[in-house]
């Protein structure tokens, strides 16, 4: 894959990232730590023929990206932790009415308004479940510059193949960090653009929610001369409300399903220093911006003859449950570290079926240190 | 070079930001590694701000300087300079604006305390009280023989619009001869 140097921070490469794969809309509204991603993407959408609109609150923004999505554009809207919460209802709604979007949440301090300008990653498990009901979120997960690009293009991808909304989890570290990224140019990200699928033959034949029991809607863009509704109630073949028995079951057994048959085109981890893991090492989990700490610990820890690998989920929904239990499988001492209080150390555990893994977790808007995993790791051994 | 650990400090509002990015650049336009992280608070103005600058010929993977690491520090307010002072490696260099920042006896003896009247030389030598933030980068890069004294000025102008260029090359050059200076003193 061809690729470029750029020096930037994760925010300004999350929306160049959003507008090379094609977004070509954004509604949104500012929130600390995510608004640079709004201020880079308002300057670059014009300049594409796209629009980014600031609306008059968090709710606001995602029903206008979502009303986007359903005409058939790409579109994305970004925003921390105390936005999710607004957005839930029209993230649920999105879920059941199957409309492709990007949401970027940059992490900060919680719950509630918690501490605005300071990095957490207390959003976890907000992501698994935002909105009530039944449905499966993609949540990814950058761990660096470059993937603050590449994985908010992939999220479109996802977003298009799945036809749901794609969250992409930076965190404050992350989003405002200032330096290096290799990531792939323009022209690879255009290679790798997969529509949405469409409905080609004729308008009195178009079924959008009528597909395979693991399949996605197939939503045409508006104003084509398919007709079809959008409803958050259980609907039918065409999208109009229905209580019929088996027509709301195969539903939401389909918005399960279209997911979870289909993981291995989802998930996504990284394996650092893991090759050589024996049962008596260390295998430290970590993602977004703590995983950089977790690096640097590991060459520490085995500068001072301390064998020590990171499995660093990407994909954090759905979990990459077979990697990870493949690895608990095989090392006994494993440590958990996270910005926050045990949200991803649970989903170890359910994958792995172990309730002795360690952890070490912090809530106060600082960010994890090195030193204090290199000494975590000590304690343990 | 082994890695080079910087740490800015001042309130909100001063513009300490620009000198850290500019300094990641030029490192990565050099061929090696650089990384900024910023963090403020959420007062807007006034509140403490801490810029860290890592640069390496290695992959650099955490973004913020280890406290107990830092080889040069430049403060230009006493809440930031009380607040992070502790993250500078015991004889490392610290510089302060003497009129704003007042070390303690204690402080002077475990570090470098360095006066440059940072803000006096930007407002009154140069007409320009922003830049303070080309003064530091000149004084910081004096000190620690970062990087190339042209590549680091080249970077910093390409930042900056074209009309400003004159008044921020004056800058770069003062905070270099009183960097000077105060070494050989």
């Amino acid at each position: 894959m061809e690729m470029r140097e750029v020096i930037s921070t994760g925010n300004d490469l999350a929306a160049e990232a959003a507008v090379d794969a094609g977004c070509m809309f954004f509604g949104g509204y500012p929130i600390t730590p995510s608004s640079e991603v709004m201020h880079t993407i308002s300057d670059l959408l014009p300049e594409v023929g796209g629009v980014a609109i600031q609306m008059e609150d968090e709710i606001a923004g995602i029903a206008a990206a979502a009303g986007a999505g359903m005409a058939g554009v790409r579109t994305m809207t970004a925003t921390s932790g105390p936005g999710v919460s607004l957005k839930a209802e029209n993230l649920g709604l999105a879920q059941m009415a199957e409309v492709p979007l990007v949401l970027v949440n940059v992490m900060r301090g919680g719950p509630s308004t918690g501490l605005p300008t300071r990095v957490a990653q207390g959003d976890v498990r907000q992501a698994r479940n935002p909105s009530h009901g039944d449905y499966r979120s993609i949540t990814l997960c950058a761990g660096n510059l470059a993937e603050c690009y590449t994985e908010t293009v992939r999220a479109f991808n996802l977003a298009d193949r799945f036809m749901q909304p794609v969250i992409v989890l930076l965190d404050e570290t992350i989003g405002h960090m200032h330096g290096k990224a290799v990531i792939p140019t323009v022209e690879e990200v255009k290679k790798g653009i997969v529509p949405r699928k469409t409905f080609t033959g004729a308008p009195e034949d178009y079924r959008p929610y009528g597909v395979g029991a693991d399949e996605p809607a197939v939503l045409n863009p508006m104003f084509q001369g398919y007709r079809y509704h959008f409803t958050g109630l259980h609907h039918d073949a065409k999208g109009f409300p229905t209580e019929e028995i088996e027509t709301c079951r195969k539903l939401i057994q389909r918005l399960e399903d279209k997911v979870m048959m289909h993981t291995d085109e989802i998930e996504l981890n990284e394996e650092f220093m893991c090759d050589d893991l024996e049962e008596n090492d260390i295998l430290i989990i970590a993602y977004g911006s703590v995983s950089l700490a977790a690096k640097e610990a590991i060459r520490h820890l085995r500068a001072d003859g301390i064998k020590a690998g990171l499995f660093r989920p990407i994909t954090l929904w759905p979990s990459p449950a077979k990697r990870i239990k493949h690895f608990t499988d095989k090392v006994k001492n494993v440590l958990c570290v996270e910005l926050n209080i045990r949200q991803y150390t649970e989903e170890v555990e359910r994958v792995s079926s172990r309730l002795d893994i360690q952890g070490l977790y912090k809530v106060n808007g600082r960010a994890i240190s090195p030193y204090e995993i290199v000494n975590k790791v000590k304690e343990m051994i | 070079m082994a890695r080079t650990l910087m740490r800015f400090t001042g309130v909100g509002g001063q513009g300490v930001l620009l000198a850290g990015e500019i300094f990641a650049a030029a490192k990565i336009k050099e061929g090696g590694n650089g990384l900024k992280t910023a963090t403020y608070t959420s007062q807007v103005r006034g509140g403490p701000t801490v810029v860290d600058i890592t640069l390496d010929d290695e992959e650099i993977f955490y973004p913020y300087a280890n406290d107990g690491e830092i080889d040069f520090m430049l403060s230009v307010a006493q809440t930031s300079y009380d607040l992070f002072k502790n993250g500078v490696t015991e004889g490392g260099t610290i510089v302060v604006e003497p009129n704003l920042v007042h070390p303690t006896d204690e402080d002077r003896k475990k570090w470098n305390i360095v006066e440059i009247p940072i803000i006096t030389i930007a407002k009154d030598e140069i007409g320009n009280v922003i830049t303070q933030s080309v003064i530091a980068l000149a004084i910081a890069n004096t000190f620690m023989k970062a990087l190339d004294d042209e590549l680091l000025r080249g970077v910093m102008l390409s930042k900056v619009p074209a009309k400003v260029h004159d008044v921020n090359n004056k800058a770069y050059d003062l905070g270099k001869k009183y960097a000077l200076e105060a070494m050989a003193s």
